[in-house]
């Protein structure tokens, strides 16, 4: 199951001494010159953005919400170590920095079939990156979404059904249905263009 | 190559179903790691997702499908009640509380069919009609919301297969579906 609920409830949001318009170079830089010192509300503020990046990288590379989980924590470690030793060249890059880790990581753990490196044992941290208000969607009325679902024709519910059952790619579904990939991706769009226009309108109309 | 902002739904949608090459991938995860706007978004189209999964799996949802799709679940574990009546004959049938699935097979001869619609006529919920149904040659998969079933006592459907062409119709495949509470 994919779900973008988190495995492990949060600590709690640490008062925040920054600016919503820092960027995320910005509070990397912010982190990188007080090293050897810490600036923790820095810190806090950047896991709070690019945590829920990395889970979704993660659950799209990994297929799995414990180990999306256990890279989310892995990588924001790495990189804030990087960061406090000033060991990232371009902080102001960070977002680049952030996903080249996770790349690796993915690739250390496909290659060593290790799951969970204890890093967390050497290199404690008193924070926990937040839910972030602007990349947490609404959580979606379920009510509202079979009404939804059962208003699309029979084609697009089928499609995106098949489709999100196992998120399968369009010409796997494709051969399935005895349709051409690109009937099931026109189909797909059309589908869940609907889709979210019936769950965004009020009372959920289709 | 840079990927544009904000990303099309289509482009996240086929990013997260693996249907990008290598270098529409990297360009797209190198995008999503430096806009919240972005990521918001396909964590929003992951999420619908996982919802209709959700739906799927809890037997809220009704949808004519394929034989492959149906052996996958079977596959995966899940407990799929089946149905083939005969075309023109009928069939008992049930839901129990260990079925996570309950499908009809309609068997018919479909080759040369263009359009096919499936029309149920149901004692309990009236006259339904869906409209250009997925099939093959040898006939139509059909899942039955096993969360309706179990809502329902003794209850007669009929289903019939029509195959329309232009104005012209013709029922390919009449067959009748006794349901009986589970004791």
């Amino acid at each position: 199951m994919i779900s973008l609920q988190h495995a492990a409830p949060y600590a709690p949001r640490m008062s925040l001494v920054v600016a919503d318009e820092d960027d995320d170079g910005a509070l990397a830089r912010r982190i990188a010159a007080r090293a050897p010192g810490r600036d923790a509300a820095a810190e806090a503020e950047l896991c709070r953005r690019l945590g829920p990046r990395i889970r979704l990288y993660g659950l799209k590379h990994l297929r799995s919400e414990a180990a999306a989980a256990d890279l989310m924590q892995d990588v924001l470690v790495m990189v804030l170590q990087k960061l406090r030793e000033g060991a990232v060249r371009e902080p102001e890059r960070i977002s680049s920095f952030v996903l080249g880790t996770a790349r690796q990581t993915v690739v250390d753990w496909r290659r060593s079939g290790a799951r969970r490196a204890r890093i967390l044992e050497a290199f404690p941290v008193d924070f926990a990156p937040q839910e972030s208000d602007e990349e947490r969607p609404e959580p979606l009325d379920a009510e509202r979404l079979r009404d939804c679902l059962a208003a699309l024709s029979e084609r697009e519910r089928a499609v995106l059904v098949m489709t999100f059952y196992d998120d399968r790619p369009a010409d796997a579904v494709a051969a399935e249905l005895k349709l051409t990939a690109g009937n099931v991706r026109v189909i797909r769009h059309r589908g869940l263009e609907r889709l979210r226009g019936c769950m965004s309108r009020p009372g959920g109309e289709a | 190559m840079r990927a544009s902002c904000p990303s099309p739904a289509q482009e996240l949608l086929e990013y997260w179903l693996g249907e990008l090459d290598a270098e529409r991938e990297h360009a797209l995860e190198e995008h999503l790691f430096a806009c919240a706007a972005c990521s918001a978004r396909l964590a929003a189209l992951v999420d619908l997702g996982a919802a209709i999964r959700r739906e799927l799996l809890a037997g809220r949802c009704a949808f004519v499908t394929s034989a492959p799709f149906i052996r996958r679940l079977k596959e995966a574990g899940f407990h799929v009640r089946e149905y083939a009546p005969p075309a023109g004959g009928s069939v008992d049938c049930t839901v129990t509380p260990d079925d996570d699935f309950v499908v009809a097979y309609l068997e018919a001869p479909l080759g040369g069919v263009e359009r096919l619609d499936l029309v149920i006529d149901d004692s309990t919920s009236g006259k339904q009609r869906a409209n250009d149904v997925a099939f093959d040659a040898g006939g139509v998969v059909a899942v039955t919301s096993t969360a309706y079933l179990r809502t329902l006592r003794h209850s007669q459907m009929r289903v019939r297969l029509v195959a329309v062409q232009g104005v012209n119709e013709r029922v390919i495949g009449d067959y009748t579906f006794n349901h009986y509470p589970s004791t």
